[in-house]
């Protein structure tokens, strides 16, 4: 199998695999117990709180773990209800979907604007965003600055107009971080694009800043989480963030999954026709490890399972692949084109890729394009 | 549908991957007495149907399809089944007997098979206004 799909789920890393299947047996004590056993098992966690904030330059006290991604997006996003949402048309679902919803007129406003985007790998520049945010005047009062003591809400010690939030999933590992310097309030991670588990994510949130927990029922991450600690999830979690840090990967990514992704793109523009690149690969405008292009008059559905077929995994933006009305906001949002986004075709690179895989995948990718531009109800512009 | 390895059923794999009477390249190679059009590139599915008619059965067809695995299948599936019959008897062939050939498209693929109807009364509504 050759295997291109990374930025959905990365395979889970012999490493992580050997500290969970250690975990199972040694941290199965409740966390939150105060003997013996749970100690342990809360030790353990504590170590990967600080191997995360040392990756991304934060304090552990600022780390909450959760069960992924989505549930990270979500609780910033609740935190600020009724109040002004502020959202780039790149963003997951689990941040777009909420924020139309619980959005409203009330200061201080929330930004959340990824690093970078998961479908076509687009690098956001955020630092403008912070600097906008930084603009706007605080308000004398809100509900969100009430100095009373509710379950997990953190006593706000950094007034301020706006916050910022930025989903670093697809990021983190890839690119160096550091959530400080880039000026973040609040931050979102997952743990299974990086080679852990699915159902583990954290939380970054910046000492002082508003917050409001989203699971509430338990003394939890100081209040702020609750629900029993996912001690092997988590550690599985450490154990691919030690790889990150061990290996320095994004060294890896810019170099040899770089060299791999343009190689793909550059022979799929001189070998298909009616290819094109929806990620810029000039370096600095996207993440090393996405490429995403379009087949005139080819549906990505189709491609994606002639692939498939072959033993070649991708993803697509094609709305008939997820079951929806409307293919990729994403794509839509940044070529305005229904054709195009309907038949795009997702290839994200892990550190295992090889050239032997673009060879597999030149292989065959011609040929599938060629037979659906020609059965197809679509005529090929002249080029 | 349970346990089976590939996300669709036997059926509708072999039509994808082998799909049959499409008509590839230039529609000049097929000689159609009329041909019918539904969906639009937009929403993802494009369908034609063209049909040969002789003695008011559908002697022949072809079909072209810019949509995804159920539709590429539904199509070709459709282009089997109409073969020989009567236009009525072809025109009775509707979505859910197409789905019940390809052995259930999963719920939300149903469309495409309503597609394949449409695309079938849309070319016999051209053959028979133009006669």
């Amino acid at each position: 199998m050759v295997y291109l799909d990374y930025a959905a789920a990365s395979p889970l890393l012999p490493e992580v695999f050997n500290a969970m299947h250690g975990a199972e047996t040694r941290f199965f004590a409740n966390a939150s117990a105060l003997h013996t056993p749970g100690h342990l098992a809360m030790n353990e966690i504590e170590e990967v709180r600080k191997t995360l904030a040392k990756l991304i330059g934060a304090k552990p006290s600022e780390i909450i773990f959760t069960s992924g991604a989505s549930e990270s997006n979500n609780t910033i996003v609740r935190t600020f209800a009724g109040h002004q949402i502020e959202t780039s048309p790149l963003e997951h679902h689990s941040i777009i979907e909420l924020a139309d919803k619980v959005s409203g007129n009330k200061l201080p406003k929330l930004y959340s604007y990824m690093l970078a985007n998961n479908e076509i790998g687009e690098i956001l520049d955020i630092q403008k965003i912070v600097k906008e945010a930084r603009s706007l005047t605080t308000p004398k009062e809100d509900s969100l600055f009430e100095p009373i003591s509710e379950w997990g809400k953190p006593l706000v010690t950094d007034r301020r107009g706006a916050y910022v939030h930025s989903d670093l999933t697809q990021v983190l590992g890839k690119i160096p971080i550091n959530v400080y310097e880039l000026g973040l309030d609040y931050a979102t991670f997952s743990a299974h694009k990086i080679g852990g588990p699915i159902g583990v994510g954290a939380l970054y949130v910046k000492e002082g800043v508003p917050f409001a927990p989203l699971i509430i029922g338990g003394n939890q991450e100081n209040k702020r989480r609750g629900g029993t600690y996912n001690t092997v999830g988590i550690i599985g979690f450490g154990a691919a963030l030690k790889k990150i840090q061990r290996e320095k990967s994004w060294e890896q990514y810019n170099t040899h999954v770089r060299k791999l992704r343009d190689l793909l793109a550059r022979r799929i523009l001189t070998e298909i026709p009616g290819s094109s690149l929806n990620t810029d690969i000039a370096p600095g405008k996207s993440l090393p490890n996405i490429l995403n292009a379009s087949f005139q008059a080819a549906e990505g559905e189709s491609i994606q399972l002639y692939l498939d077929a072959e033993g070649i995994v991708v993803s697509t933006g094609s709305a008939c692949a997820s079951g929806d009305i409307k293919p990729s906001h994403v794509l839509m949002a940044k070529t305005g084109d229904a054709e195009v986004a309907h038949s795009s075709i997702r290839f994200s690179f892990g550190l295992d890729n090889t050239e032997a895989d673009i060879e597999r995948v030149m292989k065959v990718l011609p040929g599938i394009i060629d037979h659906l531009q020609k059965i197809s109800t679509i005529r090929m512009k002249e080029t | 549908m349970e346990n089976q390895e590939w996300i669709y059923s036997d059926k509708v794999k072999d039509h994808f991957m082998n799909p049959r009477n499409f008509l590839f390249g230039d529609e000049g190679q097929f000689d159609y007495d009329a041909v019918g059009t539904v969906g639009n590139p937009v929403c993802g599915d494009q369908m034609k149907m063209y049909i040969k008619v002789e003695d008011n059965k559908i002697a022949d067809a072809r079909w072209k399809t810019y949509g995804c695995a159920s539709a590429i299948a539904s199509t070709s599936a459709l282009s089997e089944m109409i073969k020989g019959k009567t236009i009525d008897e072809a025109l009775k062939i509707d979505a859910k007997a197409i789905d019940d050939y390809l052995g259930n498209l999963p719920k939300h693929k149903f469309h495409c098979s309503i597609l394949g109807h449409q695309a079938l009364t849309d070319a016999v509504k051209n053959y028979r206004a133009q006669k």
